[in-house]
């Protein structure tokens, strides 16, 4: 065991070997996270509404997840008679490798991912991307209206705030001068993105809650009114490879990366050379989670705290706001990159635009609540014609 | 906006405050002492013998018809020891048909039956409903164990209007050493009134 892991971090072998063993870590700390995070979500919000949560299974309930799991793996695997069978059986795939796919190219540590692509960044906007078809897959074949109205509208929702969240990337990318996830990361040693890039990091968030499906954007999964969207008619364990695995991979990946590319990842306080010599990934590994771990809880925070949008406000919100403002950012940290050439000037120039911006954005949407809705407006033509 | 950060500050404030709930199976909300769980009988222990005469005043006003109750002779008042010339012999009380309504212990003239105000008279599942037919033994054992809650409705009246101007004790009927402020003597009460004056044998 030890020799293997010491094969994961440097020494030559196999190369196929080495991804084979790599790949198998992933998916054995996926699994667990993913099992931690059911938990740990449940145990959050629970205590925001002020209940306990899980309590029963296990001490504090800490075997909550294993119970679903056991669970969910035992119960009956429903097909519908008129479901396509080859894209009803392989939608949650479909949904779910993509997610799998954007963790391989993460530097958890230092020189350390499944592998190190020169453009990282690039890659995992792309992949990500494909889970739409997923959905798309499974609210066709299962052959139920509701099901493909729900695919319908989750694939309008994500493809609508992929394009913010590439922007988001992208700014970002242009501030660090590369797309490899290592060089971004190298490049915080002083400061992190989130100070350089605020509204980014903002934007990252958000159109991440979107990607998920979370709360305040959970319109297609919507569990108390369309029970499920793309996924109605799905059961037993590949419900449990959409919901759970999907959902909770895509929350530690989509965390873990914007620790890495906002946060400063294992580079940004104490830098990398750090204090333990060849023991060094232990401490950047704690640092990433430590990081991570903030950006998951601030995301259950929010999904715990605001109401669910309308379809129109959220669809509004992406494209007359976060969209505009992502752009403009892009096209100010061009002007502020090609002009400054004084690391400190062009830092505060950064901050101060993105910042700007920020502020910006927030008035703009500030207005935009104020603004009476179209039916008011409506009816107060109606009203003011009939004085008339 | 700042409704935004408001909202995420008043969630946050809801995780630090400390949870409501109660684990219920193994932790248990305090019962009030009035609660009204299902009828059960009380125990002299100055005789050490049932209030209860079996004077079938509770079978004939129950509504539901769920007492059986048969009488016999008192041998403790033969051997004069005790006052109850007739003693209880069985008391059946059917849980499953009960409804408590209370009337049962309005109606009994020697406040020989009582609601069980306590946890017991609640968790009472059971795998076969001949098993909610209680009998003497099983309606005497709570009083016996004295695990009744005592209660004093005068002392939450007490509690209630402390500091308040008392409202005008005299009542229609009511006499200076009688009051009738409508409460009967109290369980716990009248134990210790017994307690005080031995029974003459």
């Amino acid at each position: 065991m030890a020799l293997v892991l010491w094969g994961l971090f440097g020494v030559d072998m196999n190369v196929w070997l080495d991804a084979f063993l790599r790949l198998q870590l992933i998916v054995i700390v996926m699994t667990v996270t993913v099992m931690a995070l059911i938990y740990v979500e449940r145990k959050f919000v629970g205590r925001i509404q002020m209940r306990l949560g899980p309590m029963r299974t296990g001490p504090y309930g800490t075997l909550q997840s294993v119970a679903d799991a056991v669970k969910l793996l035992t119960k009956e695997d429903l097909r519908p008679a008129t479901a396509d069978f080859w894209l009803f059986e392989l939608a949650p795939y479909v949904t779910f490798v993509p997610v799998f796919m954007t963790l391989l190219a993460l530097p958890f540590m230092e020189d350390w991912g499944v592998r190190d692509l020169q453009l990282g960044l690039f890659y995992i906007v792309a992949v990500s991307g494909v889970t739409v078809i997923g959905y798309i897959m499974a609210g066709w074949a299962s052959d139920n209206k509701y099901a493909l109205l729900g695919a319908v509208r989750s694939a309008a929702q994500l493809i609508s705030y992929e394009i913010p969240l590439i922007l988001a990337v992208l700014a970002v990318s242009m501030v660090a001068g590369s797309l490899n996830l290592n060089d971004i990361i190298l490049q915080q040693d002083t400061i992190p993105n989130a100070l350089l890039q605020p509204l980014p990091f903002l934007i990252l968030l958000t159109a991440t809650l979107a990607e998920l499906s979370r709360r305040p954007f959970d319109i297609p999964i919507g569990e108390s009114e369309v029970v499920g969207g793309p996924w109605v008619e799905y059961s037993g364990i590949r419900w449990s490879i959409i919901f759970a695995l999907t959902e909770y991979a895509g929350l530690w990946g989509m965390a873990v990366l914007g620790s890495l590319v906002f946060l400063g990842g294992w580079e940004f306080p104490f830098g990398t050379s750090g204090f333990w010599g060849d023991f060094d990934f232990l401490y950047q590994m704690a640092l990433v989670f430590a990081k991570s771990s903030f950006l998951i809880l601030t995301m259950m925070l929010i999904s715990a705290t605001f109401p669910r949008l309308r379809i129109d406000q959220l669809m509004a919100f992406c494209w007359k706001i976060l969209l505009p403002f992502g752009f403009l950012q892009i096209v100010i940290n061009g002007i502020v990159l090609m002009y400054l050439d004084s690391e400190v000037t062009r830092d505060i120039a950064l901050f101060a635009t993105s910042g700007a911006l920020l502020v910006a954005m927030a008035y703009v949407t500030y207005l935009a609540t104020r603004q009476p809705s179209r039916e008011a407006r409506v009816a107060a033509m109606v009203a003011a014609r009939s004085i008339q | 906006m700042i409704g935004v950060l408001k909202s995420l500050t008043a969630t946050m404030g809801t995780f630090m405050r400390k949870p409501v709930t109660i684990q219920y199976p193994t932790e248990h909300r305090k019962v009030p002492e009035r609660e009204r769980a299902f009828p059960i009988l009380l125990w002299d222990f100055n005789i050490d013998e049932p209030f209860c005469t079996g004077c079938h005043a509770c079978e004939r006003a129950c509504p539901v018809e769920c007492m059986t109750v048969t009488m016999r002779d008192n041998p403790l008042f033969a051997e004069g020891k005790s006052k109850r010339r007739k003693i209880i012999d069985e008391f059946y009380i059917d849980y499953g048909r009960c409804m408590r309504c209370n009337i049962c212990v309005e109606v009994c003239n020697f406040d020989a039956i009582a609601m069980n105000n306590t946890w017991s008279g609640h968790e009472l599942s059971t795998v076969d409903r001949k098993e909610l037919i209680l009998d003497l033994d099983q309606l005497l054992d709570l009083s016996k164990r004295k695990d009744l809650q005592a209660w004093d409705p005068a002392a939450e009246t007490r509690a209630s209007t402390e500091g308040r101007p008392q409202p005008p004790i005299a009542q229609v009927g009511a006499t200076e050493d009688a009051p009738a402020a409508g409460e009967p003597l109290t369980v716990a009460e009248r134990s210790a009134e017994e307690q005080d004056s031995p029974p003459t044998p």
